[in-house]
């Protein structure tokens, strides 16, 4: 496991164990919180996405692949619906999802993975390199396995935290998965309002 | 014109029918509730566009593996109210090219899907299919999985025979 997740979990059970003032959060603290590591990628539409062009905003971001039926779908689906709760402040929460597959999750079919969830999210490809550069920036592991026993071709093993960076670029929360909507909402709030 | 002995036989192929449907809703130990399935994209664009055939695979497992094509996962409560224990062994729906029994292990963060022979299901007891634990994976959707619709599919038991089910579209 990559310090940085190490060091993130730490900092959850730390929280957790001493109702320090970070508590307040129902999601992981990163405490001390750091500058966000820029994301520079494409999105779904060929455009150029820069995520440092989102402040202002929080952004949650997701590193996952359209292969995968279970988490990923769950957790898109799950910050969806955070976002349609946080109503006229949905327009201020950004969700965007890094591929961790850029072989299988070509442009067109990011397109058609963003259209079944209704628009609700942006989807980020680039060059290999360029992905396996924003996966180290964020520690976030992907690991391609080839499983006896499926007709998939393959499948990739990946890290299942949702990275949140608050309106000034600060990385402040990992969310687990699991995490309850409301528990999501309620530390998006918090980040919105400072 | 039919004769009243026909409309007999048809009333009784009618009633014997529905006697098959109720039957066949749960076997007489199994018990299938609240089946849903996520939404999902049939993604004809993409790998699928150049065939569902993944030619390097092929050659290394010596039979047809896909690399693309939309995927789905469906989920449900079984509950075994029988005295022997039963097992989930295999699923079948029409809007998929390949149906499967897949788990997935949370490792420190890391979620490794894995496909599973089959899905113990105790006696007198209940396992719950949800993300991040067993679900019935679809691979090679045929259409579009979209709420409020369903999704037919049908579980086969170890002991308690073929169940079939509409899995509600979420």
């Amino acid at each position: 496991m990559q310090a940085f997740v190490r060091s993130a979990i730490v900092a959850v059970a730390l929280a957790v164990a001493t109702s320090a003032p970070a508590a307040e959060f129902k999601g992981g603290v990163l405490a001390p919180p750091k500058a966000a590591p820029n994301v520079a990628l494409d999105t779904q539409d060929g455009k150029s996405f820069e995520l440092t062009r989102e402040r202002g905003k929080v952004v949650a971001l997701w590193f996952g692949y359209t292969f995968c039926p279970d988490v990923c779908p769950t957790t898109l689906a799950e910050l969806s619906q955070a976002r349609t709760q946080l109503g006229p402040d949905g327009k201020r929460f950004r969700i965007v999802f890094v591929t961790v597959d850029p072989e299988r999750d070509t442009p067109a079919r990011l397109r058609e993975y963003v259209k079944a969830f209704g628009g609700s999210f942006t989807a980020l490809t680039g060059s290999p390199e360029q992905l396996a550069q924003a996966r180290k920036a964020y520690g976030v592991v992907a690991e391609k396995r080839v499983v006896a026993g499926t007709a998939a071709s393959y499948l990739i093993d990946h890290s299942a935290f949702v990275y949140v960076i608050d309106p000034g670029g600060q990385l402040r929360l990992m969310f687990p998965f699991g995490m309850s909507i409301p528990d999501m909402v309620h530390d998006i709030k918090l980040l919105l309002q400072r | 014109m039919r004769s009243p002995r026909s409309i007999l036989a048809v009333s009784l192929l009618l009633a014997g029918s529905a006697f098959v449907a109720i039957a066949s809703a749960q076997s007489s130990t199994i018990k299938v509730s609240d089946p849903w399935a996520r939404r999902a994209a049939a993604m004809s664009h993409g790998d699928m566009s150049k065939g569902s055939m993944d030619k390097g695979s092929m050659d290394k497992g010596g039979m047809g593996k896909m690399g693309g094509g939309g995927t789905g996962a469906v989920y449900a409560t079984i509950s075994n109210s029988g005295a022997e224990a039963d097992a989930l062994v295999a699923a079948s729906s029409d809007a998929a090219q390949t149906v499967e029994l897949h788990e997935v292990i949370n490792e420190g963060g890391v979620m490794k899907m894995r496909p599973v022979p089959k899905i113990a299901v105790p006696a007198g007891g209940k396992i719950e299919m949800k993300p991040g634990g067993y679900h019935v994976m679809l691979l090679g959707l045929k259409r579009d999985l979209k709420p409020g619709e369903k999704v037919a599919v049908t579980l086969k038991f170890e002991r308690g025979g073929n169940v079939p089910v509409e899995a509600a579209v979420r």
